[in-house]
């Protein structure tokens, strides 16, 4: 491990990031409620303004619900190719601060700045120089936690964050320093939720042997954590506790899957529907694959059925793969293991373990499997997309009197609209 | 129904039949069960997975005829775990006594009723070497795929080849083919594709050098041998055209013990962990392998062998090269090679009647 004597990882979050972009292409929205997700009867909130989350709108909240708390919400269907690219952008702006940033999203990254406070100052300085970069050339706000280590400055950003009151938002501290030595004092007064790796099941177990704050659980015996959540589980947990995290900035950190997945305007039951989602989206993670320059040798999928139980089913192959049609009879033979019966709500299909190395398996020229009249046929694919677009050309079974509809990352993903372009 | 018979007797018949129940827990729970029927001394004990069937029969002291379920894996348990000596078996309603020694057990049947009735094995019958045949299996059944997913390739071809039998198998890795000249069983250009987990299993319970008789039916075949009957599904499809991919001549060729490189490559693939292949270094003055695990370490081996081609170096999964040079016969094989991204084919120096083909791991 280790230690710093300085807080100098940074947490940088976004504020309502969704949201503030698309008020900068609409100001005369700006002030007003606004959420981005999905409008449809099934959709759920991607992000919400502070106006919207005033009434206590969240994000991954049913859209339905959020509608009855705001009424007067604006609805806005989300732009992913917009967020990835003005958050490419920010990135760079961290970019001339820190090489090292490993980000988690769209809208949060780490840094550490440890190498740049000699040429900028201490990390206050250089997370107040970042927020107001941020701020002049994008004009977005956001959010800087600094602590000594990664989930202390996670902690530490959300408390810089605006504050939603009944009354509207009200400005945050926007920078928040959580300075060597006062760590434990920033951290025991929270309730034990805000540490990672607490949800409901967890917090549960905890409050049956009397946790609320991260004080209490810091007070017990790590035996005592761990009878009660399970080894692993509590292990971390009281390491978090004492905030001690051992865990380092990590930059490129290398994608552990690449998958897509789509909530229906109304539950699947037909094997053949099914199937046809499953071309779409082994076709999109095939591509994504591969413009990557990565494959997999494990490919998973995921169902959510009408209830909301949800399964995932996963198959590892001994050569990594990255080609659409691969992907698609490996998630087919899944899927067959799947009683659909019940109604699919949400189906998705995802591959892992992924690497970069180029070792490959080859196989035999089959006739059942033409391995390298596929690879020249991928490599097609790719090109005429590269140059007209992604839904130039794809698999036949998804063509529509109104031509294709591949998947594309983002699309969709909070939900269809009422139209429902899924029928 | 009620039985006296020798625990290793009955240990036999239903360790036998027990390998075709299914561990899966099917739709069907009598599925998991071994049908016994006994008619005067003849006690027949059946398990099936609808699949693959296997059928025991061996002579008992029988008192009372009848039919019954037994669950295949505690009855296999038990049996196992009595003393040596006589078990005594009878069946009174809906529960079955086992007593060995001082042992009493009684355990629930599962409803006879319920238990699929099994088509007749087909009447047209050849006789095989039992010996050379289950030799065979054992050479071809592994490079079978275990995939559902492709159905076709997780059977073994058997084929009219000459005047013999030709077995094929493959998983698109590799490809195993081997040749029983003079074993007439198909005629021209006739083939049946047959579940390699039904020949695995064939090949377990074949004994020693005991006749096999083979019937083939239009879906199904059976294979018997001794008091054994194995009778398995065939796969419905047409086996992929394989001939092409076995090449006429390769230039380059290795001449390589057996014995020492599988030592060698058992050793080497300590290191090649996470999928990474072992690397075989070839040139005139012999064979390295080498095997690298990044974040790990790494591993050499140098075998001596002759070569006659040009130095060469190509990548294999470890896995698959030691299935192949297990089930090659002889002190001495030879591996075949054009480049280190074609196919190589595996043979033995003194038996051609056997040939494993394999495809290589590109390397960056």
């Amino acid at each position: 491990m280790n230690k710093r004597d300085l807080p100098s990882i940074l947490h940088v979050d976004m504020d309502a990031f969704y949201v503030s972009v698309e008020l900068l292409d609409r100001p005369e929205l700006r002030g007003k409620p606004v959420i981005v997700g999905g409008a449809g009867a099934r959709g759920v909130v991607a992000a919400a303004s502070y106006a919207a989350r005033s009434y206590g709108v969240h994000s991954a909240m049913p859209s339905t619900r959020a509608r009855r708390l705001c009424p007067d919400a604006v609805f806005l269907h989300g732009n992913h190719a917009r967020y990835a690219e003005v958050s490419k952008r920010v990135m760079a702006i961290f970019g001339r601060y820190t090489p090292e940033i490993e980000p988690l999203s769209l809208d949060e990254a780490f840094l550490d700045v440890a190498g740049t406070i000699r040429r900028v100052g201490p990390p206050a300085v250089i997370a107040r120089e970042i927020r107001d970069a941020v701020y002049a050339e994008e004009n977005l706000y956001c959010s800087v936690g600094a602590a000594t280590t990664k989930f202390l400055s996670k902690l530490a950003s959300e408390a810089a964050k605006p504050l939603v009151t009944r009354q509207g938002p009200k400005p945050g501290l926007g920078v928040k320093v959580v300075e060597p030595g006062t760590e434990l004092d920033f951290l025991h007064p929270l309730p034990v939720k805000a540490l990672w790796g607490v949800g409901k099941v967890t917090l549960e177990k905890l409050q049956r042997i009397g946790v609320e704050s991260v004080a209490d659980l810091a007070a017990l015996p790590v035996e005592t954590v761990m009878a009660s959540v399970g080894k692993a589980s509590g292990r971390h947990l009281h390491e978090l506790a004492h905030a001690r995290d051992p865990r380092s900035v990590v930059s490129n950190a290398a994608t552990k899957s690449v998958s897509h997945e789509e909530t229906f305007a109304h539950d699947l039951f037909e094997r053949t529907a099914l199937d046809r989602e499953l071309v779409r989206m082994s076709d999109a993670v095939g591509s994504r694959l591969r413009s990557g320059g990565i494959a997999g040798r494990t490919v998973a999928i995921k169902v959510r059925f009408g209830d909301f139980t949800t399964i995932t089913r996963s198959i590892t192959v001994p050569t990594a793969i990255d080609s659409g049609s691969e992907i698609l009879r490996l998630s087919k033979t899944l899927l067959d293991q799947v009683d659909v019966g019940a109604g699919v709500r949400l189906l998705g299909v995802g591959v892992q373990s992924l690497t970069e190395d180029t070792t490959r398996q080859l196989t035999l020229g089959l006739d059942t499997q033409p391995a390298e009249r596929r690879t020249d046929a991928d490599a097609a694919i790719d090109s005429i997309r590269a140059r007209f677009g992604a839904d130039a050309i794809g698999p036949a079974v998804l063509a529509t009197a109104d031509g294709l509809r591949p998947k594309q990352q983002g699309d969709q993903q909070w939900g269809p609209d009422e139209t429902g372009l899924n029928e | 129904m009620k039985f006296r018979c020798e625990r290793a007797d009955l240990e036999k018949v239903l360790g036998t039949a027990g390998r075709a129940v299914t561990t899966r827990g099917g739709a069907l729970p009598v599925l998991a069960g071994i049908h016994l029927e006994l008619a005067g001394d003849q006690l027949q004990a059946t398990g099936t997975d609808l699949d693959l069937t296997i059928t025991v029969t061996a002579v008992v002291g029988g008192e009372e005829d009848g039919t019954a379920v037994l669950p295949s894996k505690l009855a296999n348990d038990i049996v196992r775990a009595v003393p040596p000596g006589k078990i005594e078996v009878t069946i009174e309603g809906d529960e079955a006594h086992i007593s060995a020694a001082r042992s009493e057990f009684s355990l629930r049947v599962i409803p006879a009723d319920e238990f699929p009735r099994m088509a007749e094995p087909p009447e047209s019958a050849v006789q095989l070497d039992g010996a050379a045949f289950r030799d065979a299996l054992k050479q071809v059944v592994k490079a079978a795929s275990s995939d559902d997913s492709r159905p076709i390739l997780t059977g073994v071809l058997m084929a009219a080849e000459g005047d013999g039998l030709r077995l094929v198998s493959t998983d698109s890795y590799r490809l195993s083919v081997r040749d029983l000249p003079g074993t007439s069983v198909l005629t021209g250009d006739e083939s049946v594709l047959v579940p390699s987990r039904s020949l695995s299993e064939l090949s377990k319970v074949l004994d020693g050098d005991d006749a096999l008789t083979l019937r083939l039916g239009e879906r199904d075949a059976a294979f018997e041998s001794g008091d054994v009957r194995v009778s398995t599904r065939l796969i419905e499809g047409d086996f992929p055209n394989y001939r092409g991919l076995i090449p006429d001549s390769q230039p380059n060729k290795l001449v390589v013990n057996r014995a020492e490189l599988l030592e060698a490559v058992r050793r080497v693939r300590l290191l090649a962990q996470e999928a990474t292949p072992v690397r075989m270094m070839m040139k005139s003055g012999g064979l390295e392998l080498v095997a690298v695990t990044q974040d790990v370490g790494q591993a050499h081996e140098a075998i001596d062998a002759t070569y006659d081609g040009e130095e060469l170096t190509v990548a294999f999964n470890p896995e698959y090269l030691l299935d192949g040079l297990e089930v090659t016969s002889g002190d001495e094989i030879s591996l075949e090679t054009v480049d280190a991204l074609k196919p190589a084919v595996l043979r033995s120096s003194d038996n051609p009647d056997f040939l494993y083909l394999l495809m290589p791991v590109r390397v960056s």
